[in-house]
């Protein structure tokens, strides 16, 4: 049994390798679906990742109180006519509640920073408390993060993430280095481990963070204010807790609407949902498409083939070959074809993954999607040949051998 | 001559429906066929001898009456089983030859022996044998389009001999080729009679039935003449 079972694959591996050119065009289909799925795995995966990267920062536990919703489809003039945050609502808020762990306040305006000849336009400058530590997850790649004393007396010293760091610095070693930063010199105290873009969006790879003192000081103790709250056990209740308490503050009554936003990473895990949704959504319509397109192909070839070789059917029926085994060959070549295939598309995949990863960004093909991906082609193969190979095994071995 | 019979047919008919009339191909055969016989069956066109031909070689099964091969009752088979006489019991040789173009003279060969599910070192030995036994030792890597129509039809009497079949059916063997090839392959036919196999030959040529020892004339679905010449 073992015999003809291996005899069958080599009669129909042998078919293919006489119709190489049409067996490759007719792959193309298969090739195209295999490639999108992966691709679409390694592109979805490598999001996830950086935007787990760049979200860290944000933190699961935080919120972050500020006057804008970040996602939101309030009215912009409303949220606008707000009145702005205070500098002391981190201490007010820690005092009002045990929910509250610790504050941190952030200010941030658009600066331009300089060093010699190097400069570099619309950097984010962040003013903020040693406690940004606790209410960030930011790890410091060298030197370190701004001390209390430094807030206090309004040191000129910055942390500067690693994009900063490699536009001013280029190669060289930043800490203890002097920059401009709007015109007024500060030393490089650290320099924030690189998190890469996430869509080119929020990355602290582009930031520079001095204390808060020292920011209020030089620039303004008005404008951009947001307070980072980290909260203890589950993040509905702190919320609401934290809400009750900046009602209090703001001394709204309890029919007035909030006059302030309090966000928190799951917005962005929204939105990236819906990203993520669109892209795998378009990733499996192209796959499906182009593996039903491909599948008509290779049923096309495959009535051609048999049709083409209905005297060898009927040699072979005349010596000896079963329906099965007549069905057998067919069906196996319209498998093997589809397998080539998805192992070609799986290839080319893998190249592409790489690509990505080396150039787009981090990023890895989920083997459990490749195997599948594999799969489905060899599913296609057993569909598209079926009626073929039934067509095939089914022809009578008199009209067969008489066909010209 | 042995006596037990190795094809026995009754009452043989077989009935096709061309449009709505009923064509009696055969209308009521009986044939017996004993081992080391060469027959040849004769007749014109539309007397029934193709038909005959296929239900021997179990293409084909009768619409009426009983076939027995070998002890085996052929009528009653279904496909795969006629699939595995044929395989076991039935050398074929066309007038076409009906060798795979695509495949050398030793895998043409080889390949009955492939459906009877032999190993492949037996496979290949036997194939040469039998290549060597038509007189193509030398010939087995060649494909079809590189042998002459002689040497093609000398492959598939390889193919027809490689599973050592209970009988050769050869329709019109040399019907395509040349009279100094087709001489050549009644005498390898002759040949394998004489070692003791079982020939039946269809035919319409004269001359190539007289190699026959027993002549069956067919007309209008019915044998018409059975002629036994005594072996000298």
């Amino acid at each position: 049994m073992f015999t003809l079972i291996w005899e069958t694959v080599r009669i129909s591996f042998q078919g293919i390798l006489e119709n190489k050119s049409r067996a490759l065009l007719t792959m193309l289909g298969i090739v195209i679906g295999v490639l999108a799925v992966t691709l679409m795995g390694t592109l979805i995966s490598g999001l996830d990742r950086s935007f787990e990267r760049s979200m860290s920062f944000l933190g699961k536990d935080v919120l972050f109180i500020g006057k804008y919703e970040w996602f939101s489809n309030q009215d912009w003039w409303e949220m606008r006519n707000r009145p702005d945050m205070q500098l002391d609502y981190g201490e007010k808020l820690k005092a009002a509640s045990d929910v509250v762990l610790n504050t941190s306040t952030v200010m941030a305006r658009r600066v331009d920073v300089a060093r010699g000849d190097n400069s570099l336009l619309g950097v984010q400058l962040r003013g903020t408390t040693p406690e940004y530590m606790q209410t960030s997850f930011i790890n410091i790649d060298q030197g370190r993060f701004i001390t209390g004393g430094e807030d206090r007396s309004g040191s000129r010293v910055a942390v500067i993430g690693a994009d900063v760091a490699q536009g001013l610095f280029q190669n060289r070693n930043p800490l203890g280095e002097r920059m401009k930063i709007s015109g007024v010199t500060f030393r490089v105290i650290g320099v924030v481990e690189k998190q890469g873009k996430f869509l080119g969006l929020f990355s602290m790879d582009n930031q520079i963070i001095i204390p808060l003192g020292t920011y209020t000081r030089i620039f303004s103790r008005r404008g951009y204010i947001q307070i980072n709250v980290k909260f203890a056990g589950d993040p509905g209740e702190a919320k609401e807790e934290v809400r009750g308490v900046m009602r209090r503050i703001r001394g709204l009554r309890p029919q007035d609407k909030d006059n302030f936003a309090i966000n928190q990473q799951e917005a962005f895990e929204t939105q990236y949902k819906a990203i993520k949704l669109a892209i795998g959504g378009t990733g499996v319509f192209i796959t499906v498409l182009s593996l039903v397109v491909g599948g008509i192909g290779i049923m096309n070839i495959m009535f051609v083939s048999v049709k083409e070789r209905t005297r060898e059917i009927g040699v072979r029926k005349a010596i000896g070959a079963t329906r099965p085994l007549i069905l057998g060959q067919f069906l196996l070549e319209a498998i093997f074809i589809c397998l080539l295939a998805g192992l070609a598309g799986l290839g080319l995949a893998y190249g592409g993954s790489r690509l990505i990863d080396q150039y787009v960004f981090p990023s890895t093909m989920p083997v459990w999607l490749g195997v599948l991906s594999v799969f489905l082609a060899v599913f296609v193969g057993v569909i598209s040949g079926i009626a073929p190979s039934f067509k095939a095994a089914r022809l009578d071995p008199i009209e067969a051998l008489r066909y010209e | 001559m042995k006596s037990d019979a190795l094809i026995s047919l009754l009452g043989i008919e077989k009935t096709y429906e061309v449009g709505t009339e009923l064509v009696h191909a055969l209308a009521g055969v009986d044939l017996t066929i004993r081992e080391n016989e060469y027959i040849s069956v004769m007749g014109p066109s539309g007397s029934g001898k193709s038909t005959l031909m296929n239900i021997i070689g179990c293409l084909d099964s009768p619409s009426a009456g009983t076939y027995e091969f070998g002890g085996e009752m052929v009528h009653e088979m279904d496909d795969n089983q006629l699939a595995s006489i044929r395989n076991r019991k039935i050398g074929f040789v066309f007038q076409t030859f009906n060798l795979l173009p695509k495949l050398t003279a030793l895998r043409n060969v080889e390949l009955p022996l492939i459906y009877a599910n032999v190993p492949r070192e037996d496979r290949l030995e036997k194939a040469k044998q039998a290549l060597t036994k038509v007189g193509l030792g030398d010939r087995i890597t060649h494909k079809p389009n590189e042998l002459s129509g002689g040497q093609r039809q000398r492959v598939a009497i390889a193919r027809a001999l490689v599973t050592d079949p209970s009988i050769i059916l050869a329709d019109e063997p040399t019907g395509n080729l040349d009279s100094k090839s087709g001489v050549e392959i009644m005498k390898i036919l002759d040949g394998l009679h004489d070692q003791g196999n079982t020939i039946i030959l269809v035919t319409h040529e004269a001359d190539v039935a007289k190699h026959a020892r027993r002549i069956i004339r067919l007309l209008d679905g019915r044998i018409e003449h059975d002629d036994r010449k005594r072996t000298v």
